[in-house]
């Protein structure tokens, strides 16, 4: 009887708390591991944002119109405190994943290996984001810029076209990169983009025929009558 | 008598990098042959053998009418030309006998080399610099290879002031069109008059002379890889002796024709090359030209005589309307660094008929000081900067034609006089914003 008990009850219970035993350092160190990630979480944002001002990065990115797109979506904080707000929870979040592993659980080990194996390509997206941004805005700018030289009335919305192209084309390869809806993404694009110029085809050579054949007599035929002989330099 | 001179003083140059990374092997044989030289001119050229033979043959005219007692070289510094132009340089002799009455025999000699560098005027120059250096030349000059107007007596005015009258700088000063050289009128003449206080009428002429001393100058200076090489070397030489305090002094040369550029040539790129030149050289003589008030006249050598006009045929219509869609377009992107009651003026402006349509100075000079602002700050991408000042250039030419369609020569001089007053009389507004720039980048800034 006594054996009986021992087996259905006492071993049970003695294995649960060996078993806890076992597990209570892990935890111990788990926590231990957070709380030191959170200090130093804490410790990094404040380099950083120091060392932003002292860099002037602010400044920076203001020229470069970054502070411009965060207002745009709504962030009305400085980039200096924006990187350290980031940098502050990529280190959180590091050191939580630290301490899980601790933990050394083997279905939360599991998910954490297929997890940080994702990681890179959040990363990559999120740059080809940002760099999509940036690059859409400076060759929206000279296309503004060379238009308004060549006398082009509408300027403004040939360099949107471009910004928004580039910035799509950027926000398409992101998505790409995180393998969401691949196909149908790549599809969709292709199709937008072809859609566009045959809009706009359609739009010049029926719709606008006869805006185009003005602007073209006016563009080469007036200019070739009045020839400019003053020299600039 | 066909030529003064043998072949045997004729030396041609091949870069050989591993001696030298600027003068090939047997150039540097021959400097040591040379061992010195009283003057040098030089002729940068590339594909130019259809008319470096006119420049080649007025250089040697020049030196032997009027320096026929001194040690003279003429240096052709080439971009790598594929038409032959170097060898035609070597083989141009001149027939002094049907030239000059009276002639003697100096001690001319002839170096053909390519230059060493980036691809660009300002690397040739630095060849011809460096031989200058070499040869410890007294006076020097430098003369484009496509000229069809230059005499002999270009010679004699871009040297002379350097070996008589002691100037290490003469720029020089062409007779041209009332519309020719509009960038030069609204912007580069002006703007350097104001900053470094001396009025240089043409400081990006192509034609210079200057003293060993200054060559020498010119040589320590680290720019040989940068824009300047490329195209900014005309006003960088000029402001380099204006701003070092060089004795500086201009030649009147008469009407200069020279091969037409490029018709196709973008006008937006051909103002950041000029003005990016000149921001530049604000950059880095700030300490100089922020001390400078009002401007000085420089002594003139040569005969200045003026010209009637022929009428020519401007796009009025064509400037005025690209102006028009610059202003309503491009307002979003001056508004970063031009201020709203500036802007506002401009719109103003712009909805004038053309009859009635004008570009007062002191709007344009505000406009070119704080393009020049933000281009110092780096407020976007310093190209888009410039080009984006194009229309706003137009407007000003515009207005500038209709107000002096009348106008006779002089009468265009003294319009430009009072372009030229009110650009330095806002001179101080622009120190104090280029200083409060300089303390504090992000204090509330004031308006000219």
């Amino acid at each position: 009887m006594k054996n009986l008990i021992d087996r259905i009850i006492t071993e049970p219970l003695r294995d649960f708390f060996q078993r806890i035993l076992e597990f209570l350092p892990n935890l111990f160190s788990s926590i231990i591991i957070l709380i030191l990630g959170l200090f130093l979480a804490w410790i990094i944002r404040l380099i950083i944002v120091k060392m932003a001002k002292l860099l002037r990065l602010d400044r920076l990115f203001s020229k470069i119109g970054l502070t411009g797109a965060l207002e745009k979506i709504g962030l009305r904080e400085t980039p200096s405190k924006l990187f350290g707000r980031i940098f502050y929870w990529l280190t959180v979040i590091l050191f939580f994943i630290i301490s899980l592993y601790t933990l050394k659980v083997p279905a939360i080990e599991g998910f954490l290996e297929k997890f940080l194996l994702y990681l890179p390509n959040i990363f990559i997206a999120a740059l080809l984001v940002v760099l999509g941004y940036l690059i859409g805005n400076f060759l929206g700018r000279t296309a503004l810029i060379t238009a308004v030289n060549a006398g082009i009335e509408g300027s403004a919305l040939i360099s949107k076209g471009v910004k928004t192209l580039i910035v799509l084309l950027s926000f398409v390869m992101a998505l790409e990169q995180l393998g969401i809806g691949q196909d149908t993404v790549i599809a969709a694009f292709i199709i937008l983009f072809g859609g566009l110029i045959l809009a706009l085809s359609l739009a010049f050579g029926l719709g606008g025929k006869d805006i185009a054949r003005d602007y073209l007599e006016k563009k080469f035929k007036k200019e070739a009558e009045k020839k400019d002989e003053l020299k600039h330099i | 008598m066909t030529g003064l001179f043998s072949d045997d003083r004729i030396v041609y140059g091949l870069i050989m990098a591993e001696d030298s990374p600027l003068l090939a092997k047997d150039v540097q044989e021959k400097i040591e042959e040379i061992k010195e030289t009283d003057i040098l001119v030089g002729i940068p050229s590339y594909n130019s053998a259809r008319t470096v033979v006119h420049v080649v043959k007025a250089v040697e005219a020049g030196l032997s009418k009027y320096f026929p007692d001194k040690k003279s070289l003429l240096v052709n510094s080439d971009g790598g030309s594929t038409d032959g132009t170097m060898d035609v340089v070597r083989e141009t002799d001149v027939d002094f006998d049907s030239i000059l009455v009276d002639h003697k025999a100096g001690a001319f000699h002839k170096l053909v080399t390519p230059y060493h560098g980036i691809p660009g005027k300002g690397s040739a120059f630095r060849t011809i610099f460096e031989i200058a250096k070499s040869l410890k030349a007294e006076a020097c000059a430098v003369v484009d290879s496509d000229l069809r107007s230059i005499t002999p007596e270009w010679v004699e005015l871009l040297i002379k002031p350097i070996l008589e009258e002691g100037y290490d700088y003469v720029s020089p000063y062409y007779l041209r069109h009332k519309y020719d050289g509009t960038i030069t009128n609204t912007i580069v003449y002006p703007l350097t008059r104001a900053l470094y206080g001396r009025r240089i009428r043409q400081p990006i002429g192509g034609d210079f002379g200057f003293s060993g001393r200054l060559a020498s100058f010119y040589l320590t200076k680290d720019v040989w890889e940068t824009d300047v090489a490329r195209f900014g070397i005309d006003i960088w030489m000029t402001t380099m002796a204006l701003a070092n305090a060089f004795k500086v002094c201009q030649a009147f040369l008469g009407a200069k024709i020279h091969d037409p550029k490029d018709p196709g040539a973008d006008l937006s790129a051909m103002l950041y090359q000029v003005v990016s030149s000149v921001f530049n050289l604000m950059d880095e003589y700030f300490p100089v030209w922020k001390e400078i008030s009002g401007s000085e006249l420089v002594s003139t050598y040569g005969f200045v005589y003026s010209v009637g006009l022929e009428p020519i045929q401007v796009n009025l219509d064509g400037m005025l309307e690209k102006f028009r869609i610059g202003v309503k377009e491009l307002t979003p992107l001056y508004g970063s660094f031009l201020p709203g009651g500036l802007l506002d003026n401009l719109r103003g402006y712009a909805e004038n008929p053309k009859d009635k349509f004008i570009f007062p100075d002191e709007m344009w000079v505000n406009i070119i000081y704080y393009f020049a602002l933000a281009y110092h700050r780096k407020s976007m991408s310093q190209e888009h900067i410039i080009k984006s000042l194009t229309p706003l250039y137009l407007g000003k030419v515009a207005s500038f034609v209709i107000e002096t369609w009348e106008s006779k020569a002089e009468e265009v001089e003294n319009r430009l006089e009072d372009l030229c007053l009110s650009y330095e009389r806002r001179k101080s507004y622009l120190v104090e914003m280029w200083e409060e720039g300089v303390k504090d980048q992000g204090k509330p800034r004031r308006r000219l």
